[in-house]
């Protein structure tokens, strides 16, 4: 294996114009990812075509470095604005962005900077040591029943974040998961809440819903602060995590590259869910879960460090079995095909090459955000010393563009004001923002395998636990949602 | 050893006959004036799906010939969702001057069979051309031991009573459920179909182990095909490719119906400049015989049958396609409009 990389570092450093296209890669998707709604994919898309005149392992490289560097690039505006570059960064704006309220920004990007690199660096390590193996076992093992299985985990936990009680916890997990059925049942094809509007047939998408929750209900409440006189500018901080704090850190550190990784390997599950379900983790592991959604660093850590994760094992099926993980990964199907190849088990007989250099290519990716993240981050620090009557339409500005940019869709930018306005209501009642987006993601993805499941356990519910996988997460699942239940019980008791 | 020589030889076979249908590009016209100066800026092409599926490639592919071809520039625009509608409503809405294209698939036709009032693809729209035809098939995995043919599989699947498994997208109307139900009706067997939106959970679930057999069109698998992983059992097409000489096709089988076609074409506004839509039909019937996308349908394994249709030849398709599945609809009991 270290000869191999070796080789591939060698291939990738060797040539100045395959180190071009390396730096570009790493640099365009670091931008790109921090412009909600444009986002990787549209870099990826527009550099589609031109991947034909360049060598296959260059073509695919870029790819993959555009891939790693651009599901890091939005947490920078996840914290600091409340903008979510994508939706695989949401979880980062859950704390993040509480923390640069606190005036700890310097801290949340650190960490975010940091543990992205980590995240990334250690599941490229894992994906040059044994990607046959991991995607074999990943395919035979995890079906729809676990998967589902997986997401119920997931969220029998959500109540717990950034609510005022546990009972209005349930409650936006519920809202978002109402919102999730929403446009076409994933199975059948079933148009379900769309009121004849065909636009709605394709759900409510994420990136604009996302906007809405986040960035637009968030100038209404600051807007109001600002109208009341109660409007405080956040604090610029450069102080960056001590190595004490990462450290007191590495046991989330260590389990939200276990999680990012498994949800990466998955085919057609990837990045979001890796973030989404490390950060369920991260609160259900932690003895003061309360402090969730209100500015926790280990939410930043454990969000970066698994969405990140998840990259070089989405890899592993595109690479070692040609099922790609998302629509990044599947428009790298497309590169190896403008160049005759096929990712799969045959591109490791045929070209061996090609894999590591793809391989060292998302190691030094990583490394790179690492170094220009440190590099660039006191002076993106800065943005925030925008004063609020310039900084709100800004946001609102780029927000909107971000929603419409994604589909082309009037509705978007609608479903983004409306869900602005509800989520400014729904916070000032004590609601939780996170909630309803860990229920409108999670729902929409646990809904479709929970249906395919049915299907494969010929809709007898018994056969799920004759899954054992399946059996120990939906039994995990119902213990902590009983410890909820109870809490939430205990809780009221107390208060009356 | 033995299943690299597997993977060979299928390769080889692959090489040998993938090119079984001999090209000959139908539109000899290598040039054609711009009427009236159109197009004088870049088309708009509207793709009802993401950039990276079948569609939005074959809609990258065409454009970027059509670009070489003519040196007008395409901008594609990705509007997926609701199965094609959310893209096909965005493109009736969009001004019917020449400068907005179409991309779609069978899906709209059979859209248009189940609720006459969604677009009529050959009525509401002109064809420019389809540019790619293809057949399904049933696939094993090529390491399977319970059953290794279409005979012994039907009669594994009845002794299952009812509990086998096949990966497809079954959503209500879709070719892929009509097509099952011809071949459920024509064996008597009863098989769980499991619907997968997405190529590689229905890919994986068959690669692993989860369903027993998959249905889909060989373009799609091709890689799994060239890596020796996956194993046809089943053509359902009336007759035999040259590539797929040892399956069987559904009529060999005893099964009695013509086969719904997976197609993809280009079309404009039906009310478009007469000259404009003239001129289109052109640039987009010659930019199918462009070297560029050839060789992408070489790619996706559609030269194995005739991929092409004209304008003509597109609105006899379409127009027996929606006459097909709206008597299946009817006879499943849907409720048509």
């Amino acid at each position: 294996m270290i000869e191999n990389f070796l080789a591939g570092t060698s291939a990738l450093f060797g040539d100045p114009f395959t180190i071009g296209i390396f730096v570009f890669g790493v640099i365009g998707g670091m931008l790109f990812g921090a412009i909600p709604g444009v986002s990787m994919l549209t870099l990826a898309a527009i550099l589609l075509p031109f991947t034909a005149g360049l060598e296959p392992a260059q073509g695919v490289m870029l790819f993959a470095v555009i891939y790693c560097t651009g599901t890091y690039g939005g947490a920078i505006t996840a914290i600091l604005f409340n903008i979510p570059g994508a939706p695989e960064n949401a979880p980062t704006a859950f704390d993040g962005y509480p923390m640069t309220q606190k005036g700890q920004s310097g801290k949340a990007v650190g960490a975010a900077v940091l543990c992205s690199a980590i995240g990334g660096v250690a599941s490229a390590l894992v994906m040059m040591a044994a990607t046959e193996p991991l995607a074999n076992w990943a395919i035979r093992n995890i079906g729809p029943p676990e998967i589902f299985a997986l997401v119920f985990f997931g969220l029998a936990v959500a109540s717990s974040v950034g609510a005022r009680t546990i009972w209005k916890g349930w409650m936006s997990v519920l809202i978002g998961l109402l919102i999730a059925t929403i446009g076409q049942d994933p199975v059948g094809g079933i148009n379900r809440y769309n009121f004849g509007l065909t636009d709605l047939a394709a759900g409510i998408a994420f990136v604009p819903a996302i906007l809405g929750f986040f960035a637009v209900s968030e100038i209404f409440v600051q807007a109001e602060k600002k109208a009341s006189g109660k409007y405080k500018a956040p604090k610029v901080s450069m102080s960056f995590p001590s190595f004490l704090e990462l450290w007191m850190h590495k046991i989330a550190v260590l389990r939200s590259i276990v999680v990012g990784f498994f949800c990466g390997i998955l085919p057609g599950i990837g990045a979001t869910l890796a973030a989404f379900m490390s950060y369920g983790e991260a609160v259900r592991w932690s003895k003061n879960q309360e402090e969730f959604g209100k500015g926790k660093l280990e939410g930043v850590i454990s969000a970066e460090t698994a969405n990140n994760a998840a990259t070089g094992a989405a890899m592993i099926p595109l690479l070692a079995l040609g099922l790609p993980g998302g629509a990044l990964t599947a428009m790298m199907v497309a590169v190896f095909q403008m160049h005759d190849l096929q990712p799969g088990p045959l591109v490791f007989m045929m070209s061996p090459d090609l894999i590591w250099i793809v391989f060292a290519a998302m190691f030094y990716a990583n490394l790179s955000i690492l170094i220009i993240g440190l590099v660039e981050t006191k002076t993106i620090l800065n943005l925030l010393k925008i004063p609020f009557q310039f900084l709100a339409p800004l946001i609102l500005i780029l927000a909107t563009v971000g929603a419409y940019i994604s589909r082309g869709l009037v509705l978007d930018v609608m479903v983004m004001f409306l869900a602005g306005i509800i989520g400014y209501l729904l916070r000032r009642s004590g609601f939780s923002i996170p909630g309803i987006v860990l229920g409108l993601i999670l729902g929409k993805i646990g809904e479709q395998n929970f249906a395919q499941g049915l299907q494969m356990v010929h809709y007898d519910l018994g056969t799920y636990f004759s899954r054992p996988i399946c059996a120990v997460l939906i039994f995990a699942g119902v213990l902590t949602l009983a410890t909820s239940i109870y809490r939430a019980f205990t809780t009221t008791q107390k208060s009356v | 050893m033995k299943r690299l020589f597997g993977v060979t030889f299928f390769v080889a076979t692959l090489a040998a006959g993938g090119t079984a249908f001999a090209f000959e590009c139908k539109r000899s016209e290598a040039t054609m004036e711009k009427p009236g100066g159109f197009p004088e800026r870049a088309l708009t092409m509207v793709v009802p799906y993401g950039p990276a599926g079948g569609s939005g490639q074959v809609a990258a592919a065409m454009a970027e010939a059509v670009t070489e071809l003519t040196g007008v520039p395409i901008n594609r625009d990705h509007k997926p969702g609701g199965s094609g509608t959310v893209g096909m409503t965005a493109y009736m809405a969009s001004p019917a001057d020449g400068y907005n294209v179409l991309e779609h698939i069978d899906d709209a036709s059979s859209a248009h069979a189940l609720d006459s009032s969604v677009p009529n693809p050959a009525v509401d729209l002109i064809p420019l051309v389809t540019s790619q035809v293809t057949f399904s098939q049933v696939y094993i995995r090529a390491d399977e031991t319970r059953f290794t043919d279409w005979p012994s599989f039907v009669e594994w699947v009845k002794a299952q009573d009812g509990k086998a498994t096949i990966a497809n997208v079954s959503k209500e109307g879709s070719m892929e459920r009509v097509t099952m139900k011809f071949i459920t009706d024509a064996t008597g067997m009863s098989i769980q179909q499991i619907s997968f939106d997405k190529g590689a959970p229905r890919y994986g679930a068959l690669l692993g182990g989860q369903v027993d057999a998959l249905f889909e069109q060989p373009g799609d698998v091709r890689n799994f095909l060239d890596a020796g992983q996956f194993k046809p059992i089943l053509t359902i097409f009336d007759e035999r490719p040259e590539v797929f000489a040892d399956v069987p096709t559904h009529r060999e089988m005893g099964m009695d119906f013509d086969p719904l076609l997976r197609f993809r074409g280009f079309y404009v506004h039906a009310d478009a400049p007469a000259e404009n839509v003239e001129w289109l039909q052109w640039a987009f019937q010659r930019a199918y015989c462009e070297d560029s996308y050839q060789a992408f349908n070489e790619s996706k394994f559609m030269t194995v049958i005739d991929s092409y249709r004209d304008t003509e030849g597109s609105e006899q398709l379409i127009t027996r396609s929606i006459d097909q599945y709206r008597d299946v609809y009817k006879a499943m009991g849907l409720d048509v409009k």
